[in-house]
């Protein structure tokens, strides 16, 4: 028996690769353009439970989004600078914004729900200050990133293939420091501080410090998913990416498929926008509403019934079952 | 130039009314059941949609239509309390937050899916006065009068009745009221179902302000919040201040500048507030 599983896991994971590689050639377009969508939201999602694994929950990211996307775009458009070189100036512009919110709040303590309130309230303001300033950026009409066809030194591909396994690797990536901050000395720091701050506080470790470079880790990595969104899609808009409701999103794909675990973020990411275009496609735009309002009721079941989401109560069934 | 920015304060000030309203419903759910209820801008904004559809599809008077959106209010308040709220009391806070950020969902979602994104109101135009060089519209006085009495009234119900008395306690020590045989079950319900009055109580003051649409509550719910931490935690005196002095910023800078400034200075407050005096104005302590 024991031997089995250890076989079957390397088959699956073989078969998945195998299938991951050859999908976006043999599917259909509007096939690859799904998997792109679950891709960098799975990755957006995984990136914020980089710190809400440890009970930093944030309901702000989507302010991250926008502005490492909004600055990229917006360098483009106006300075022709490439958005490969955009996007790290708005990825730090992110961390720089978002760390210090963070470092601050940190600072002062300001943790728990206290902290994720505060997050929403710069959410609101970071997308007000978007529309307020329209005359440069779009405001709530949005902003269309200047086209140049296929140009890879300008982040620019006409096909869907590119970005596609663009979108792959920078999810492989993010899954990749999951795992990277998992083994290290941060993860250990913030679990105990996550149990009990003032106790972990009294033995020395830097709590301030730790929940900061968290909170960078986590800010890079979402502004860099906000830029391939952006990049990708063509066109940038508040509503989508820096407003109370996208942040929501980003919380909710990782709670819904289990934020303490490393596929959860990419399981709860998948199944939402998978449905929401299942809704989209065989029902329209009218049923939009229900099927979102049908996932906020999954979403407040799985809060209150299983809070380590659909992939964490099922790793732990499993783990229970094995132990048996 | 000070013509307009005497405008703003007097609007300001009547406009402080209604979210005095708006901010007591919260704090008080927050002192009493140390819940941050994100998602009661929602519930005023279901309470608007009920004013829209009693008013102007089923034809009913203004009057009626507000008190039974206010009942309405009440209902979807109880509803939320039993089924969200009540199972996630022992919970960790974030879980109750985000539960209730699933509640905020479900509301904005249905009311898209039923009523659509337009932006739908009643059509009642109400006189303007003139007092000097200020110009006040009726229809932003009866948030004001409305606002003033059922303060007036959370009063005299908090201070004259054994269930206001038993709130009170709770918001004090509430280990301690439950050993004095205070039945806290009772009183949280009690509480969220005041919270819903509040809440349609503010939908029908601004129903003849304001049109509204599926995303109206968001902005609603980060300002009562902003003013219940700027007021103090569990602190309903200083929550009306904060309300009035909020009402005011945001109505002058709206006027002097736009209403996106208005409304990002407002929440700069709030971040300042809370990261450098989180105790609020009037700084009563805060039990942690």
């Amino acid at each position: 028996m024991k031997r089995g599983t250890r076989l079957l896991y390397p088959a699956v994971l073989c078969g998945l690769f195998l299938f991951l590689l050859i999908a976006p050639f043999r599917l259909p377009l509007y096939g690859t353009h799904i998997f792109i969508l679950i891709f960098i939201w799975s990755a957006v999602a995984t990136a914020w439970s980089y710190m809400a694994r440890f009970g930093v929950v944030s309901l702000g990211h989507g302010a991250v989004l926008g502005i490492g996307a909004y600055t990229t775009a917006l360098l483009f458009n106006y300075y022709g600078v490439s958005p490969l070189i955009g996007m790290l100036i708005g990825g730090v512009l992110s961390v720089i914004y978002f760390a210090g919110i963070g470092y601050f709040c940190f600072r002062f303590g300001v943790i728990g729900h206290y902290f994720a309130v505060t997050t929403l309230v710069q959410v609101m303001m970071v997308y007000l200050l978007i529309i307020y300033f329209r005359d440069f950026s779009g405001g709530s009409l949005g902003l269309t990133v200047n086209s140049l066809g296929t140009n890879p030194l300008f982040f620019q591909f006409h096909s869907k293939t590119h970005f596609y396994f663009i979108a792959l690797a920078f999810l492989l990536l993010t899954l990749y420091v999951w795992k990277k901050i998992h083994q290290s000395r941060i993860r250990r720091a913030m679990t105990a501080i996550d149990n009990d701050e003032a106790a972990a506080a009294s033995i020395g470790i830097p709590i301030v410090k730790y929940k900061t470079m968290v909170t960078a880790i986590s800010a890079f990595f979402t502004a860099i998913g906000g830029v391939i969104y952006a990049q990708y899609m063509m066109t940038l808009h508040p509503d989508v990416l820096s407003s109370v409701d996208a942040s929501l999103g980003i919380a909710f794909k990782a709670i819904l498929g289990g934020m303490y675990t490393l596929w959860g973020p990419f399981v709860g990411a998948t199944l939402i926008i998978g449905l929401e275009e299942y809704f989209r496609v065989v029902h329209g735009a009218t049923l939009i509403g229900w099927s979102v309002a049908a996932y906020g009721i999954v979403i407040i079941v799985l809060v209150i019934f299983f809070p380590k989401g659909l992939h964490g109560t099922l790793k732990e069934v499993l783990e229970k079952k094995r132990n048996e | 130039m000070s013509n307009l920015i005497l405008n703003g304060l007097a609007n300001g000030i009547l406009y402080g009314g209604g979210l005095a309203l708006l901010a007591v419903g919260m704090n008080l759910i927050f002192g009493v059941l140390n819940v941050i209820h994100l998602a009661y801008g929602q519930c005023v904004m279901v309470a608007l949609y009920a004013v829209y559809v009693f008013a102007v599809l089923l034809h009913l008077p203004l009057l009626v239509s507000c008190v039974i959106a206010v009942g309405i209010s009440a209902l979807l308040a109880l509803l939320i309390h039993v089924a969200v709220v009540n199972p996630l009391l022992k919970a960790p806070l974030i879980n109750q937050l985000l539960a209730l950020a699933g509640v905020m969902i479900v509301l904005e979602n249905i009311i898209l899916a039923v009523f659509g994104s337009d932006y739908l109101g009643i059509q009642i135009s109400f006189p303007v006065f003139a007092i000097g060089d200020v110009y006040i519209k009726i229809s932003s006085l009866i948030p004001f009068g409305v606002g003033i009495a059922t303060l007036a009234l959370l009063w005299l119900f908090l201070n004259r009745t054994y269930t206001g008395l038993a709130i009170r306690a709770i918001v004090q020590d509430r280990d301690m009221a439950e050993l004095m045989g205070v039945q806290t079950g009772r009183v949280y319900w009690v509480t969220f179902a005041i919270g819903g009055i509040l809440a349609g109580v503010v939908a029908a003051c601004f129903a003849p302000i304001y049109t509204v649409h599926p995303h109206f509550g968001a902005g609603f719910t980060l300002t009562a919040f902003v003013i219940v931490v700027l007021g103090g935690l569990g602190n309903l005196l200083g929550g009306s201040i904060a309300a009035f002095l909020i009402g005011v910023i945001s109505q002058v800078t709206g006027v002097v500048f736009t209403s996106e400034i208005g409304e990002i200075l407002v929440y700069a407050i709030f971040i300042i507030f809370i990261l450098f005096r989180p105790q609020g104005l009037l700084g009563a302590r805060v039990r942690t």
